[in-house]
């Protein structure tokens, strides 16, 4: 019986690791060093769609304070997005008196490019040009990405790839929405 | 076999001047570009003094898979480059550099990974490892002589005496 015991040990170690390995969510999944963090300030042009009512840049530092912010990174090239644009326009119009959902359009190489995305999915909510900076300030590694503040401004969560319906919610229910 | 070329008149302590005096050259351009050709962006062109890429090339590309930031041509990885390429104008240390990319993406971004915190293993592992493999080694040699001298100490007196006159009677002493 003895003989068998560490064979036995070692073979069920290595399982369980593989087990381990092979059940983790996603390995390749980068947890963001901003949460628990204040969210990387900016100051960006409103796109032309919405400078009527938003004017014709947002700070954020202004915005913070008033309603738990939810800053989603875009690009018209990107195919998740258009899976995401319309849950997130429809779930701003629902929710635009508990939540400001912020699009940033970053890494556009055309203009018209993004306009004609907000057109065709009708995204109600402002979104903002990036600077071409503000997707390294937030350590992005890919569009889209969505950053859950609070209202102090803090980053509570980053949610990697398109968002569904009830993810949104579940980042409602955590700002107490 | 081919012969190696000698004396090409060139020692490495020259070449190392030329590779350096080339270096401050391409710096002193460097900051003489950005108000010639790029007036629009206002800032230095990505790609510019080996400088750049020496620090790119420990930094991963965070939307690729397996290549530094001095090798992807990936949209951000040419920014990043900007960016190193900006902060070197301004006079700050590769360290310093890489702080400012660590901020933001923690040290998954850097290709060496620190000697220190929770990184400190992936350092240690291949000693650690070692110093296992070698604590076995030993045991294991310890237990092979411990059996060889029990299978010694087995044996009685009276048999050993029998079979070394055994012995000497197959093979005659001459």
């Amino acid at each position: 019986m003895q003989r068998f015991l560490w064979p036995l040990v070692i073979v069920l170690a290595v399982g369980g690791l593989f087990l381990w390995g092979l059940r983790r969510p996603d390995p390749t999944a980068l947890p963001s060093v901003l949460v628990g963090k204040p969210a990387p300030a900016f100051t960006l042009r409103v796109l032309p769609p919405y400078q009527a009512q938003w004017g014709q840049e947002i700070t954020l530092a202004k915005l913070i304070g008033k309603q738990p912010i939810l800053i989603n990174f875009w690009a018209s090239w990107c195919i998740p997005c258009r899976q995401e644009g319309p849950t997130l326009s429809a779930f701003w119009q629902q929710n635009r008196d508990k939540v400001l959902v912020l699009g940033i359009n970053t890494q556009e190489k055309n203009l018209s490019d993004a306009l004609n995305f907000i057109q065709q999915y009708n995204l109600g909510f402002p979104s903002v040009e990036d600077n071409g900076r503000m997707y390294i300030n937030y350590g992005t590694y890919g569009v889209p990405e969505t950053f859950l503040l609070d209202t102090s401004g803090k980053v509570l969560l980053r949610h990697v790839g398109p968002v569904s319906p009830a993810d949104l919610e579940a980042m409602l229910k955590q700002v107490g929405g | 076999m081919k012969p190696r070329l000698r004396g090409s008149g060139f020692g490495f302590r020259e070449r190392l001047f030329a590779a350096r005096l080339l270096g401050l050259l391409l710096l002193a351009i460097s900051y003489q570009l950005p108000a010639i050709s790029f007036a629009q962006n206002a800032s230095p062109p990505p790609d510019l003094s080996s400088r750049v890429f020496d620090i790119a090339r420990e930094l991963r590309c965070p939307v690729c898979q397996g290549e530094s930031a001095a090798e992807s041509n990936a949209d951000i990885s040419v920014e990043m480059r900007r960016i190193i390429a900006e902060q070197l104008a301004q006079g700050k240390s590769p360290a310093q550099i890489k702080a400012y990319f660590v901020q933001r993406y923690g040290n998954w971004i850097l290709y060496d990974p620190p000697r220190s915190g929770a990184t400190l293993w992936v350092w240690l592992s291949p000693l650690i490892g070692l110093g296992v493999l070698a604590l076995l080694l030993w045991r294991y040699q310890g237990l092979v002589k411990k059996r060889a001298r029990a299978s010694v100490d087995g044996v009685s007196e009276a048999e050993i005496a029998r079979l070394e006159a055994e012995l000497n009677q197959q093979n005659p002493k001459p």
